[in-house]
């Protein structure tokens, strides 16, 4: 029997559509993955390209079991997974602390804004050999590292969302009886939040970087010395299965925060919709 | 309880080293429970006028007194309601409502705000976000959250001037009605004349930063808005405002 078809709204037929573009898009990943080791295959016969530098999907796989078997995969995932989370959450503490200073104080402001203004250009990669030489081999100088990207990269949101909180809160929350510190914490703080977010979630992405930096240089464990000491032996497969790894952790945090931030601001989602109905 | 403003100055800029005053030499005394409209142009000077009692602007010269005590900085002792609300968007309206009590600890915030929810009438939208509410809703959360807090008296920055003809005639009422539960002293100001006949004991028009009128309206509550004498009124204030912006574009 055929079904007639009921009056749906707008906003449920525009629902109905994002549900069937999560299935595109996996469709687009499969078809990716498929090409590819179909072109792999034609090419151990072909020798278009020398074969050992482009490994197919299923030899990257068979890495990742060889690796996940003798269980090192395990150790150095972990050990890059403590080094990133501990240079971050510094790093993100670090930077609400400061720019919350420079924010509220003129003088932290002269203090500090001049010298991140000066160091923040500089690629980290620039500072690494530095901090080497200053915080020893060890975990110490990654994990500064790690932090001061992160930091170097999140103040100016702390500071822009702080700054462009509504003066009309500001005005409200005095005439409530609020002072200076609850003003900051209550409405201040609260009001840049989101903000802040943001750039805890952009930053994300600048801690990785400096972490795989900080492994390929002057590091024996860790998922970004699987992708040199690869490089050292030709193996192709071996070093794409760690940048995998590396994108697979990065997305498993990533995912972790949107879904804090889904619950956190959910006082965003009252009035939203789409800006012009298509 | 009284507000006493002497001899009121404020400029926010001088014109070849002569200061431009928005107020000039502004006196009048509110009495205990008043309800007093502010009325003018733009550029009068009401705006600055409520900023001044709200202590959000220091007056150049003279003084403002509550119950003779100097103003001196924004507190919780004056309420103020925003034309574009200012609730937080973060917070739920009980929460909103609570603002002021969660800052001096008060224990019993809850019951309070429901008292006020009650009294504003938005029974059931306890935990909505302001941005879900419609834009009369929003006000009245305004107006409840500087009530919660026991100021000693409101201050209203045109507080309809956002809303639809329809919703301002209820908010009217409604504003009304609740002055009388409370008996605060209340400083309104607005641009509609009939908003201002309709709500105040007393009409003040201001006319470049000085008193040009101080009127009291000797009318029965709720005033009726077609009654002869109620027109009376409202010709008389337009009269006023329409005759010095006449002499303004001449003078121009």
């Amino acid at each position: 029997m055929k079904k007639s078809k009921a009056m749906v709204s707008y906003k449920t037929a525009e629902q109905r559509k994002s549900k069937r573009d999560k299935y595109y898009k996996i469709l687009s990943l499969v078809c990716f993955f498929v090409l590819w080791e179909g072109f792999g295959r034609i090419n151990l016969d072909k020798m278009w390209i020398e074969p050992r530098f482009l490994p197919m999907p299923s030899e990257v796989i068979r890495s990742a079991i060889t690796y996940a078997q003798d269980g090192t995969l395990w150790t150095h995932m972990e050990i890059s997974l403590v080094r990133v989370l501990k240079g971050y959450l510094w790093g993100v503490a670090i930077a609400i602390v400061l720019g919350s200073l420079i924010a509220n104080f003129r003088a932290a402001d002269n203090i500090f804004s001049p010298i991140l203004n000066l160091f923040g250009p500089i690629p980290i990669m620039a500072f690494l050999p530095m901090f080497i030489l200053w915080f020893g081999i060890g975990e110490l100088s990654k994990v500064i590292l790690i932090a001061y990207s992160t930091v170097i990269y999140m103040v100016s949101y702390v500071v822009e969302g702080i700054k462009n909180t509504d003066p009309a809160l500001i005005r409200s929350a005095k005439s409530l009886g609020a002072n200076p510190l609850q003003l900051f914490w209550h409405v201040k703080f609260q009001s840049a939040f989101p903000n802040i977010y943001l750039g805890i979630k952009s930053a994300l992405g600048v801690a990785f970087g400096a972490m795989v930096v900080a492994e390929m240089m002057g590091a024996f464990t860790g998922l970004g010395y699987i992708i040199v000491f690869s490089k050292n032996w030709f193996k192709m497969s071996d070093m794409l299965m760690a940048a995998i790894m590396i994108g697979l952790l990065y997305s498993a945090i990533f995912g972790i925060l949107t879904l804090i931030e889904n619950l956190l601001f959910r006082w965003r989602k009252a009035a939203s919709g789409s800006a012009i109905e298509k | 309880m009284s507000v006493e403003i002497k001899e009121l100055y404020k400029a926010y800029e001088e014109r070849d080293e002569v200061m431009q005053y928005i107020i000039n030499g502004l006196t009048f005394t509110i009495n205990d429970g008043e309800f007093i409209c502010v009325l003018g142009k733009s550029g009068c000077g009401k705006s600055t006028l409520l900023n001044l009692i709200a202590g959000y602007l220091k007056p150049d010269k003279g003084s403002i007194e509550l119950n003779g005590e100097e103003i001196n900085g924004p507190g919780a002792d004056r309420g103020v309601v925003f034309q574009q609300h200012a609730l937080f968007p973060w917070r739920t309206v009980s929460k909103n409502i609570q603002f002021g009590l969660n800052m001096r600890h008060e224990k019993n915030a809850k019951e309070i705000a429901k008292k006020y929810i009650e009294m504003v009438g938005l029974q059931g939208y306890e935990n909505k976000y302001p941005s879900g509410l419609s834009g009369g809703m929003q006000q009245r959360v305004g107006i409840a959250r500087a009530l919660a807090n026991d100021p000693k008296m409101l201050l209203m920055d045109e507080p309809l001037g956002a809303l639809d003809a329809l919703t301002r005639d209820t908010m009217r009422r409604e504003i009304e009605r609740i002055w009388k539960l409370t008996g605060k002293m209340v400083v309104f100001i607005t641009h509609s004349v009939p908003e201002a006949v309709y709500l105040a004991d007393r009409v003040i028009i201001l006319q470049s930063g000085q008193v040009a009128v101080d009127q009291r309206i000797e009318l029965e509550r709720p005033r009726n808005y077609s009654a002869p004498e109620f027109l009376a009124y409202v010709k008389q204030f337009e009269d006023v405002i329409t005759d010095s912006a006449l002499k303004n574009v001449m003078h121009e």
